[in-house]
C-alpha cells in the first residue's frame, strides 16, 4: 500500500465549525473511485455526502459514526493521489487542489464546494468556499432583513434562492415574533424623554468602551458619623449619598486626571469640581449635575443635592443643570441591590453605582469572625481616557474617605 | 382608375393601420408644404400596400413621386432634401431593401448634424415594413431595427397599432432628425381606434399595455399582440405578466422598463428579429447593469432562430416567436 493521506472534515458552510460524521459509507481496504461517497456529514442544517474526486483506497477509519468533529480534523487515512488532503505534508508533491467533492443529499446547489477549498491551511486556518447560488434580489432581501443565506434551501432551478425563499425564512421568524408579541397586552409609542435616553443609552453602550471595577466599602464609621451628625435638628439631615458625593469631590481635586471627558478626539480636563447625581423621576432616569464643590462642606452639599434633586423630580432641573462634569453617581442602595453595573452617560468619562449596604462577616486576622457593615460600589470608566490602574487610584481613594469619613468634615 | 379616400372615412375613430399612416401623411402635407412623399409605386399605385392611395390626386406630383427602383439614389436624395429644406418622407418597399441605402442613412443622414456642428439638420422619414408572416422569403421579411438602433444619430419607431402609427409618424415627420418608422406588412390590415389625442406621442415612451405583478415582457411592434394572447394564456395559470410595447428602440423607454423590473423582478424581452446581438440583447444587458438588484431570475430573451427568414409557409410559422414560446419561456422564469 503506497503512502497514507489524509481525509478532513470539510467546511461546508459559512458558519460551520464542526460536523457530524454521520455514516461511513467505506470500510477500511475499500477501493473508490471517483464520484464514491465516502462519508456523510450533518450539520444542523443539511446532511452532505462527501465523495471521492479521485481514485484511492480507504486505509484506516479514525472517526466513529455519530462523533462529532472539527472542520479540518482528520477523518481518515487513504491512497488517494490527491495529496490534498494532508494538512501536515503540505509541500509532498501532487496537486494540493484535488482530493473529494461533496453534493448535498437535498439537491442543494448552494452546497456543492470543492473541499479542496475548504482545506485548512498547514496552521489549522480554515478559508471558506461555499458559493450561495441566489438571485440578486434575494441576496438583497437577506442583507436587508440579515438573514444567513448559507441555511436556505432554494426553490428555484438546480437549487437557486429566490426572493420568495428569503422572505419565507423572514415570514417565518416575523410569525414567531409577531405571535409572541401579541401575547403581550399593549403597544404604544415611547415617549420623548424615553426615547431619547434609549437612543443615549445605546449610544453610550455601543460608543463608549466600558471598564469596571467592582469592590466593597466597610461603612461602619460612616453609618455610625452620619447617625451623630443627623441628631442635631437645626442641620441639614445627612444622606450616605451625600457623603458619597462629598467623597467623589475630594477624590476628584486631589486627582485631576480623573476629572476628564473624551471629547471627538480631544481630551477634555475640567477646572471645577463638579459631580452628577442620577435622579429617579416620573418620566425617567436624570442626571443633574452638582458643580464647583471644591470647598464645600457637607452641609452645603446636603442642602445643594437635596434642592437639586427636588428640582430635578419636579421637572424644573434646567439645561444647565443636566450637563457637565466627568463622573455621575448612582446609588441604587435603597432597591436591595449588592452591585450596581451602570452605564457611563456621555460625554462623561466615568459613574459610580452604589449597592445596598449588607450585614456580613468577615474573618478578622485570627479567623474569628467579624461583623461588617458592606456597600458594594462599581466604577464603570470610559477606557478612552482611563484604565484599570488610574481607575483604581480613585475608587481607593473615595473608599478610603468614606471609610475614614471624618476627613470629609474638613469639607472637599 | 384610382382609389380616392373619401375625407369621412378618415373621421371614423377606428382605422386601419394602413389608413392611419396614410392619415398621418395627408394631414403633415397639408399643414407643412415642405412634407413630400416618394418611393417606388407610391403615387399611382398608391403604395406596395395601398398606404399612400389617394395622395397623388390630392397634393400632386410635385408633393408625391414615383421613383426607379434604386434605393440608393432615393436614400441619398432625400438626404439631400432633407438638408436644403425639405421634409422628405421616403419609402422603401421592404426593410431588406434598406441594405442599399445605407451609406445614405448611416453615414450621411446620421453624421449630418454632428459634423456641422450642430448647424444643420437631416429632418427625413424613411418608412418600411419589416416582420414576416406573409410567405415573403428571406429577403423580403428580415427584422434589421437593431442595426439602426445601432447608430448613433438615428432614431427608430415601431408602432403596434393604428393609433401609434398615427401619432408617432407624426411626430417623426416633425421631429428635426432622421427617424426610421418601422412598420410591420402584418399590421396593415388590422383595425383600431385612434382618438384624438394620439396626434402627439412623444418618441421615446413606452406603452403599458397590460397590468401584472409576476414578470415584465418588453415587446414592440407586431409582437405586442402575440404576447398579449400569451398573457392571457399565462393569466389563465395565474401568473399576471407586466407588457410594455416599447413604440420606440431607439430611443427607448429605460425608465419605465426598469419600473416594470422593479415591480415583478423578472423581464422577458421578445421580438420577431433575430435574438441574436438584438434588441433584446441590448435591452437584458442594461438592465442587468441598472437593475441587478431586481433581479429574482435571470434575464431572459425570445426572438427568432439564428437562421434566414424561411421561405415555406410551415417553417416561417415555426421561425416567428409565437405564443406558446413566450408561455414557456415566462414559465421557464417564474419557476
Amino acid at each position: 500500500m503506497s503512502e497514507l493521506n489524509d481525509l478532513l472534515m470539510p467546511k461546508l458552510g459559512l458558519t460551520m465549525t464542526e460536523g457530524l460524521l454521520s455514516e461511513w459509507c467505506v470500510s477500511p481496504g475499500d477501493a473508490v473511485s471517483e464520484g464514491d461517497v465516502i462519508f456523510i456529514v450533518e450539520t444542523d442544517k443539511v446532511a452532505t455526502e462527501v465523495s471521492a474526486q479521485a481514485g484511492g483506497t480507504i486505509g484506516e477509519l479514525l472517526v466513529q459514526e455519530g462523533e462529532t468533529v472539527s472542520v479540518g480534523a482528520v477523518v481518515a487515512r487513504w491512497t488517494g493521489p490527491g495529496q490534498g488532503f494532508t494538512t501536515d505534508q503540505p509541500d509532498e508533491g501532487g496537486a494540493p487542489a484535488d482530493g473529494a467533492s461533496m453534493s448535498s443529499k437535498e439537491k442543494h446547489a448552494a452546497k456543492s464546494a470543492d473541499i479542496s477549498e475548504s482545506m485548512p491551511e498547514p496552521q489549522g486556518v480554515v478559508s471558506s468556499s461555499v458559493r450561495v447560488v441566489a438571485t440578486p434580489l434575494a441576496r438583497r432581501l437577506a442583507h436587508e432583513h440579515g438573514v444567513d443565506m448559507v441555511g436556505i434551501t432554494g426553490s428555484g432551478p438546480r437549487g437557486r434562492i429566490k426572493a420568495e425563499d428569503v422572505r419565507a425564512v423572514v415570514s417565518r421568524s416575523d410569525q414567531a415574533r409577531s405571535a409572541f408579541l401579541e401575547q403581550a397586552a399593549e403597544r404604544t409609542p415611547a415617549g420623548g424623554v424615553v426615547q431619547t435616553m434609549a437612543r443615549r443609552m445605546v449610544e453610550a453602550k455601543q460608543t463608549v468602551p466600558h471598564f469596571y471595577l467592582a469592590t466593597e466599602v466597610e461603612v461602619t464609621e460612616l453609618m455610625g458619623l452620619r447617625e451623630r451628625l443627623n441628631d442635631n435638628d437645626d442641620a441639614p439631615k445627612l444622606t450616605i449619598n451625600h457623603f458619597i458625593i462629598a467623597a467623589v469631590a475630594s477624590a476628584l481635586r486631589a486627582m485631576p486626571e480623573q476629572n476628564r471627558i473624551w471629547d471627538n478626539g480631544d481630551i477634555v480636563q475640567f477646572q471645577s469640581v463638579d459631580v452628577g447625581v442620577a435622579v429617579s423621576t416620573e418620566k425617567g432616569l436624570m442626571a443633574p449635575v452638582l458643580r464647583d464643590l471644591d470647598s464645600c462642606s457637607l452641609d452645603d452639599i446636603a442642602l445643594r443635592a437635596t434642592d437639586l434633586v427636588d428640582r430635578t423630580r419636579e421637572g424644573q432641573a434646567t439645561r444647565d443643570d443636566l450637563q457637565g462634569g466627568a463622573i455621575t453617581i448612582s446609588n441604587a442602595g435603597m432597591f436591595n441591590v449588592t452591585y450596581m453595573t451602570p452605564i457611563i452617560n456621555p460625554p462623561q468619562s466615568a459613574i459610580l453605582g452604589i449597592g445596598s449596604v449588607r450585614e456580613l462577616f468577615r474573618p478578622a486576622t485570627d479567623g474569628t469572625p467579624v461583623l461588617h457593615r458592606e456597600m458594594g460600589v462599581v466604577l464603570a470608566g470610559d477606557h478612552r481616557l482611563h484604565d484599570g490602574a488610574s481607575g483604581l487610584r480613585f475608587l481607593n481613594r473615595v473608599i478610603e474617605l468614606l471609610q475614614d469619613p471624618y476627613r470629609l468634615l474638613r469639607g472637599v | 382608375m384610382m382609389f380616392t379616400p373619401r375625407l369621412e372615412l378618415f373621421d371614423m375613430a377606428e382605422l386601419r393601420y394602413a389608413h392611419a399612416i396614410n392619415r398621418a401623411l395627408a394631414e403633415c402635407m397639408e399643414e407643412d408644404s415642405t412634407v413630400f412623399v416618394f418611393g417606388e409605386d407610391v403615387a399611382d399605385a398608391g403604395g406596395p400596400f395601398g398606404v399612400t392611395r389617394g395622395l397623388a390626386s390630392r397634393f400632386g406630383e410635385d408633393r408625391i413621386r414615383d421613383t426607379p427602383i434604386s434605393e440608393a439614389t432615393m436614400a441619398n436624395a432625400a438626404v439631400g432634401a432633407a438638408l436644403t429644406g425639405l421634409r422628405p418622407v421616403l419609402e422603401i418597399m421592404f426593410m431588406d431593401f434598406m441594405t442599399l441605402t445605407m451609406d445614405a442613412v448611416v453615414n450621411q443622414a446620421a453624421k449630418a448634424r454632428y459634423m456641422f456642428g450642430g448647424q444643420t439638420s437631416v429632418p427625413m422619414v424613411v418608412r418600411t415594413p419589416h416582420g414576416g408572416g406573409i410567405n415573403a422569403g428571406p429577403q423580403h421579411s428580415q427584422c434589421l431595427e437593431a442595426w439602426f438602433a445601432h447608430i448613433p444619430g438615428l432614431k427608430v419607431l415601431c408602432p403596434s397599432n393604428p393609433a401609434d402609427a398615427y401619432g408617432l409618424l407624426k411626430s417623426a415627420i416633425t421631429d428635426p432628425d432622421p427617424v426610421i418608422f418601422v412598420e410591420n406588412k402584418a399590421l396593415y390590415a388590422m383595425k383600431g381606434e385612434v382618438p384624438e389625442e394620439a396626434a402627439s406621442i412623444e418618441i421615446g415612451k413606452a406603452l403599458q399595455v397590460r397590468k401584472g405583478e409576476d414578470l415584465s415582457i418588453v415587446t414592440y411592434g407586431a409582437t405586442v399582440h402575440t404576447v398579449k394572447r400569451a398573457a392571457e394564456i399565462l393569466a389563465d395559470s395565474g401568473i399576471e405578466a407586466d407588457v410594455l410595447d416599447l413604440r420606440s428602440i431607439q430611443p427607448w423607454d429605460e425608465s419605465a422598463v426598469l419600473a416594470s423590473l422593479r415591480k415583478t423582478h423578472r423581464l422577458l424581452i421578445v421580438h420577431e428579429a433575430v435574438e441574436a446581438f438584438g434588441v433584446g440583447a441590448e435591452i437584458a444587458a442594461r438592465m442587468g447593469d441598472i437593475g441587478f438588484d431586481e433581479l429574482d431570475a435571470p434575464i431572459s430573451r425570445l426572438g427568432a432562430p439564428f437562421v434566414p427568414v424561411p421561405f415555406a409557409p410551415s417553417l416561417e410559422q415555426q421561425y416567428q416567436p409565437g405564443a406558446d414560446d413566450i408561455v414557456a419561456a415566462a414559465r421557464n422564469l417564474c419557476a
